[in-house]
């Protein structure tokens, strides 16, 4: 029996001890095949799909190496199920392959004539494809570039694409390294997909995907779409690109809500592209508004529907899709794989931790006790209701000041949803609110005056730290608020928290009611932090005026 | 071919020594089933179709190669004979050095099997032996069999156009010899039927060569058309006027047997080969392969604990027709995550092996999975291993339609096939055959099993072949298509399984990790206890050599349902855990457990409800209470287990006037246990198990002793003295338990006085059963009737 660091399991899940001396080694072998799910402090969970088989035949990884990989770092013997399932899987990927033909045009070709008969039996498939030039060659209509990579992914035969691209309007870029140097696996990264053409970057929060995608321009050299998930993102996208290349401000256009420029390199948001008016979208010309040589997509896992089938016509265009995990919750990761392309770059992820380019935030969840008045008035309260009865209960504000005397000398956020509960905070810890009323004017000072450390402590709604560019802080004390989309939450946690200077991680705090609808909300969220890898405490209210609580 | 006479073969057998009939017996089991009385009953039954039939089944295509090609002599033959015979047949041609020995070896076998008989320079086909094997070698009948129904003038006019030197005419030859006889004589004559050949158009040859190597019979419209080689068109015209081919009805032509040995060119069989086909397939590393099927013979036997578990709470019902239902066949796939098909075959395994029955109209598991469960993985598997390799039945069908478009359903009787027990041990023993580290392709098993087994090919063979193979990988017995070596111990059938398999599967661990994602991962399968704790304390989340366990609100609730503690589950958690219990899964434990308990719920059949609390201490203090098993819940209130209506009674035996309330808040609470029956188990398979050497040992003496007895015993000069009956009944009980012969006087019906010499078997309600031995029959007697009893000499 060896004694690997790897199990392999019967459900096609990966366990590596993160302990063992060869979990490293084991890490690097099995990523280019394999999605991590899960990430808690001793275990890690991947998981071996289609798609990330697929992934691994588009990054030149054959079957005998996945097999070889398994067998080598197995604890047991795997299920020989298992291997047969990745040999036929990865046999399946690379059969067609889209190519431009000097005198048809895009076509498909295939190496095994019976697969090619077989997808194009398919009724989906006929209408994608035009004359058929010899047995194992037929030609595809351009325009239907992206549906026929959709189209046969679904069947199970997924293409590979070498029909190339075109350059697109010429824009000069150049990345300006003052002050500041490209990370190794930022370079690696951004050359990794140029020379793959198109497809994803895979790198963990706060890892600077912002510079692999300047990076990713510089290389192309070419006029710029860049497609956020919303407004904020987009303005610190704009920041990013006039500090760390030659790009000015007036080349840089935003697309939001609000603004509509067209620039040459240009921001947009999801939301403005996916907006219907009587049916139609109305902002699809930006698309067509210039030659665009390079569509970058940030939070590839959030990207919506309508994007997806916008991208399907832009097949001919380089696109780069940044994320931190290829695990979609609708289930689209085959959409990405086939119109975005292949995972083309997965960061070391426990590396650039030991080199402390990351340092995941620590998360602190500060449970109160309703009294028993509240108790009763909870229990009879309607359900609509319960929500918000619980989650202000004047309690929240008592360990709120406890926790902000606490970080006396940081700077501290408090983040709520309910207008009276951080109005009421702001009278205690005597610092200024900030909600959706506020102007936009005042909000900027304050935001200048927190980032200069004049404020030590902002108060502030769900609504502000949505539309506006939040500074950065190292503490967060989150004392109202649902869990949405499980993701937006992390992601949000990993933009507004930096490391501290002295190189101690960021706090969260979720301060909690227990025995509450708020405590069952706030499972989810243990549930997800902890399986992306932040440490996870839950302390009770009366800890807080300790030393160190989370011990 | 030479009539024999059962005689000879009779006194030949009764000349082998014990120890060749023990062998005989030992190879045909069903000889002896029941002992016949003497060797010639042994003969006779030797002789008979059906146990012929049986024996030539068993034989390999060599040895029935041999035979075939003696019974095709006309005499009896000797060894040499038969060698160059077959030397000429030999797929490598005449000089393969492997031919003389294997051919000792297959008349060895033979004689010892009693199918052929004779000194090595004379042999003989047994009696029977030529009539089982008809036709041998795909001949087609002799000559006198094709032509038997042709009228005598159209013998006339083919003898006339083949035959210069033919005279005679109505079927009768010079002579008077039957023209068909004359016929068949010319036919065997190499000379005479190469001239015939030489004289038929080339097509014709090739039609001829069509046949030669069988089978021996074509269809031609208008068979028995008149023609002759003048009339003659079409090739198959030329042969049939050259008696080269006969019509045996009206659409059907035969070549006769004659002709088909001249044309084999004095060989009966070709390509012959007198060893076995070799294996093929990859070659992997034994060790890896071993290691492999251990994997999978391991999960195997958690997928059967599982079904039992699942099974136990919430059983599938027992369809009409006595099966799985389809529904349910696929829920139970979807629980053990497995395709349908190894489904099906964990379900037949766990009932083969008799761990599951139907009892109640529900699948249940068995009392028998309680003593399975507890035992070591490795035996667990021998268990489930051992009753896969005999079952009877085919679970590759499972989902497939019978005869009738009806579906086929796991548990089925329906999926009983005969020969599918035998058909995968021998499959098994081919693939224990197969050298270390050789995967054996499904062809080449199917191919060593024509050769092994020819005659022998049940229903289905080939696809009971490729499940056993598809099974023998899921089950572990195999691994990447390797026999592993616990694998090739089931095949065996020696015992040695589970010790092989011990050492391969993966040591229990007995702690898990503990992680703030409130999961526990255990890097191996766990102790059995501390897999029953975790279990109950948390769901399996993933399955595999390691299992991945998820704590939630509702399993820690299960866990204190239980009748754990928070305390104990801590304890537990921290005993077994590896690194520090996280302080969110400590969280929940104590959360749960705080709200756990609070409120508390109980049965009780009846209440007894008093405004007077003195009243109810004055109740509870009387000692006739005791029986009613009264609890207080509070001052005023009692509860009671005992029915509403005896509590009634009895309080009003006590002296007290009792009211009784209604029934409302009444209720019953009933945890639903996991179940178990005592149903029918699923009958165990012995099949294919040879007799055991003392069983033959006995069946030979008792034959030998048969034989001795054939003999009639005259019954010894003399009257036999009287004796009262009290001791002729005692000396007939002592001679029984003895088993010894004695000597009686007897009445007869007709009340003369007669003797006999006795071998008494049995005593019972006035009457003696024994063994006549004066007049060689099993007999009764009356006691009333025998006058007298002496002991003889032995």
């Amino acid at each position: 029996m060896s004694d690997g660091p790897l199990i392999v399991q019967s459900d096609k899940t990966l366990l590596l001890e993160v302990d063992h001396p060869r979990a490293d080694e084991c890490r690097k072998a099995i990523a280019p095949f394999a999605e991590l799910e899960r990430a808690p402090e001793h275990v890690h969970t991947y998981r071996v799909t289609p798609l990330a088989l697929w992934n691994a035949r588009a990054a030149g990884h054959d079957a005998e190496q996945v097999v070889d990989a398994l067998i080598e770092f197995s604890r047991y013997p795997v299920p020989h199920a298992l291997l047969v399932d990745v040999a036929e899987t990865m046999a399946r990927y690379g059969r067609l392959r889209l190519e431009k033909h000097p005198i048809h045009g895009l076509v498909l070709t295939t190496t095994d004539r019976a697969v090619l008969e077989e997808v194009l039996r398919s009724k989906k498939i006929q209408p994608l494809v035009g004359e058929r030039y010899g047995a194992d060659t037929v030609a595809v209509h351009p325009s239907e570039r992206g549906n026929i990579k959709q189209t046969l992914l679904k069947l199970g035969w997924p293409a590979e694409d070498l029909a190339g691209y075109v350059d697109g309007e010429h824009h000069p870029i150049d990345l300006r390294e003052d002050g500041w140097t490209l990370r190794p696996y930022q370079k690696e990264a951004a050359d990794a997909f140029w020379h793959g053409g198109s497809g994803v970057v895979v790198l963990p929060c706060g890892a600077g995907k912002t510079i692999v995608g300047a990076a990713a321009m510089a290389h192309a050299r070419a006029t710029t779409l860049i497609l956020v998930t919303n407004t904020v993102s987009a303005h610190q996208w704009k920041q990013e690109l006039i500090r760390r290349t030659s790009l000015t401000e007036d080349e840089i256009g935003e697309y939001t809500g609000t603004k509509k420029e067209i620039r040459p390199v240009t921001i947009a948001t999801y939301q403005v592209m996916t907006t219907r008016r009587q049916g139609t979208y109305r902002h699809l010309e930006l698309f067509d508004a210039r030659d665009w040589g390079l569509i970058v997509y940030d939070e590839v896992h959030l990207l919506p529907a309508p994007i997806f089938r916008m991208t399907a016509d832009l097949q001919a265009r380089r696109r780069l899709g940044l994320t931190a995990t290829l695990v979609r919750e609708d289930g689209r990761e085959g959409d990405v794989f086939s119109l975005i392309g292949p995972k083309r770059y997965d960061a070391p992820w426990k590396e650039m931790e030991s080199q402390g380019y990351i340092a995941p935030a620590e998360c602190i969840e500060v449970r109160v006790t309703l009294g028993d008045d509240e108790r009763l008035a909870y229990a009879m309260a309607d359900s609509d209701e319960r929500y918000r009865f619980c989650s202000t209960t004047p309690a929240k504000t008592r360990v709120t000041e406890a926790l902000v005397r606490r970080h006396a000398d940081e700077q501290v956020l408090v983040i709520g949803q309910y207008i009276d509960q951080l109005d009421e905070l702001g009278e205690h810890l005597n610092a200024p609110v900030i909600k959706g009323d506020t102007k936009v004017k005042e909000r900027e000072r304050l935001f200048q005056a927190f980032r200069d450390k004049e404020i030590r402590v902002l108060v502030v709604s769900k609504v502000a730290n949505f539309s506006i560019d939040l500074p950065e802080a190292s503490v967060a004390i989150q004392v109202s608020g649902t869990f949405g989309s499980r993701q937006e939450e992390a992601q949000r946690l990993g933009r507004v928290l930096r490391p501290k200077a002295d190189g101690g991680g960021a706090r969260f705090y979720s301060v909690v009611s227990r025995d509450t609808v708020d405590q069952e909300f706030a499972a989810h969220r243990q549930r997800f932090l902890a399986e992306q890898g932040y440490a996870y405490h839950i302390i009770d209210a009366d800890d807080v005026g300790e030393a160190d609580p989370a011990r | 071919m030479e009539t024999m006479t059962g005689t000879d073969f009779s006194e030949w057998l009764r000349g082998r020594s014990d120890e060749r009939l023990r062998a005989l017996v030992a190879a045909r089991p069903e000889l002896v089933t029941p002992v016949p009385a003497h060797i010639d009953g042994l003969a006779a039954r030797a002789c008979s179709p059906s146990a012929v039939g049986r024996a030539l089944d068993r034989l390999d295509r060599f040895s029935l190669a041999v035979l075939e090609t003696l019974v095709l002599r006309p005499g009896p033959t000797g060894r040499d004979t038969l060698l160059s015979l077959l030397g000429r047949a030999l797929r490598g041609g005449p000089d393969d050095e492997t031919l003389g020995p294997a051919l000792d070896a297959a008349l060895d076998l033979l004689t010892t099997r009693a199918l052929i008989y004779g000194p090595q320079d004379a042999l003989l086909p047994a009696p029977g032996v030529a009539e089982a094997l008809e036709p041998p070698a795909a001949l087609g009948p002799p000559a006198t069999e094709v032509f038997r129904h042709h009228p005598p003038e159209r013998l006339d006019v083919l003898l006339r156009d083949i035959d210069p030197a033919y005279e005679g005419g109505g079927g009768q030859a010079d002579g008077g010899r039957p023209a068909r006889e004359r016929l068949a004589a010319l036919l065997a004559d190499p000379a005479t039927v190469e001239r015939l050949v030489g004289e038929v158009p080339p097509q014709a040859r090739a039609a001829l060569d069509e046949l030669v190597w069988g089978p021996a019979s074509g269809r031609l419209p208008n068979a028995r058309r008149e023609v002759d080689t003048a009339s003659a068109q079409s090739p198959v015209e030329h042969l049939l006027a050259r008696g080269l081919l006969g019509a045996t009805g009206e659409e059907t032509v035969m070549l006769p047997r004659e002709v088909a040995l001249v044309l084999r060119d004095g060989r009966v069989h070709r390509d012959l080969s007198p060893v076995s086909p070799a294996l093929e397939g990859p070659v992997r590393d034994q060790e890896l392969a071993d290691r492999t099927a251990a994997g999978q013979a391991f999960t195997f036997v958690r997928m059967v604990e599982e079904l039992c578990e699942v099974w136990g709470v919430d059983p599938p019902g027992v369809l009409r027709a006595g099966g799985l239902a389809v529904r349910d066949l696929k829920w139970t796939a979807q629980l053990l995550d497995l395709p349908e098909w190894a489904a099906g075959l964990v379900v037949e395994v766990a009932h083969a092996a008799g761990l599951v029955a139907a009892g109640e109209g529900e699948w249940l598991p068995t009392g028998g999975y309680d003593g399975w469960r507890i035992k070591a993985t490795e035996d667990r598997w021998a268990v489930l291993a051992d009753a896969w390799a005999a079952m009877d039945r085919a679970p590759g069908l499972i989902g497939e339609r019978d005869d009738r478009d009806r579906p086929l359903n796991a548990l089925q009787p329906e999926l009983r096939r005969p020969g599918a027990a035998q058909t995968r041990a021998r499959t098994l023993a081919v693939l224990e055959s197969a050298p270390p580290g050789l995967a054996p392709t499904p062809e080449s098993v199917l191919a060593r099993l024509d050769w092994e087994q020819p005659r022998r090919r049940p229903a289905l063979r080939d696809r009971l072949v490729r499940f056993a193979l598809r099974e023998a990988e899921h089950i572990g017995v195999t691994g990447l298509g390797v026999p592993s070596s616990h694998g090739r111990a089931v095949a065996r059938g020696d015992g040695t399984a589970a010790g092989l398999l011990g050492p391969l599967l993966p040591e229990p661990v007995d702690h898990v990790l503990l992680q703030a994602d409130l999961t526990a991962v255990a890097p191996g399968p766990l102790t059995t206890g501390l897999g029953r704790r975790l279990a109950l304390m948390a769901d399996v989340e993933s399955k595999g050599a390691a299992t991945v366990y998820r704590f939630s609100e509702q399993s820690i609730r299960r866990a204190l349902d239980a009748g754990y503690s928070a305390d104990d589950l801590l304890a537990v958690l921290e005993r077994h855990s590896a690194t520090p219990v996280p302080q969110p899964l400590n969280y929940l434990v104590t959360d749960v457990a705080r709200r756990h308990g609070r409120i508390r719920v109980g049965t009780a059949s009846a209440y007894i409800r008093c405004d007077d609390p003195a009243l109810l201490d004055e109740v509870l203090a009387d000692k006739r209470a005791h029986l009613l098993r009264l609890r207080r819940l509070a001052p005023t209130v009692l509860a009671s287990k005992t029915s509403r209506a005896a509590l009634v009674d009895s309080l009003r035996a006590m002296g007290y006037a009792p009211v009784a309330e209604s029934l409302e808040g009444d209720m019953v609470v009933a945890r639903a246990d996991a179940r178990r029956t005592e149903g029918q188990l699923a009958a165990r398979v012995t099949a294919n198990t040879a007799p055991d050497p003392e069983m033959v040992a006995a069946a030979v003496r008792a034959m030998r002793a048969g034989d001795a007895r054939r003999q009639p015993v005259a019954a010894p000069e003399g009257d036999v003295p009287l004796s009262p009956s009290a001791v002729t009944i005692g000396a007939l009980r002592e001679a029984i338990r003895q088993g010894t012969r004695v000597w009686i006087g007897y009445r007869d019906s007709q009340g003369h006085a007669t003797s006999r010499i006795l071998e008494p078997a049995r005593i019972e309600g006035g009457y003696l059963t024994a063994y006549d031995e004066t007049r060689a029959t099993v007999h009764r007697f009356v006691l009333s009737r025998i006058t007298g009893i002496a002991e003889i000499d032995q």
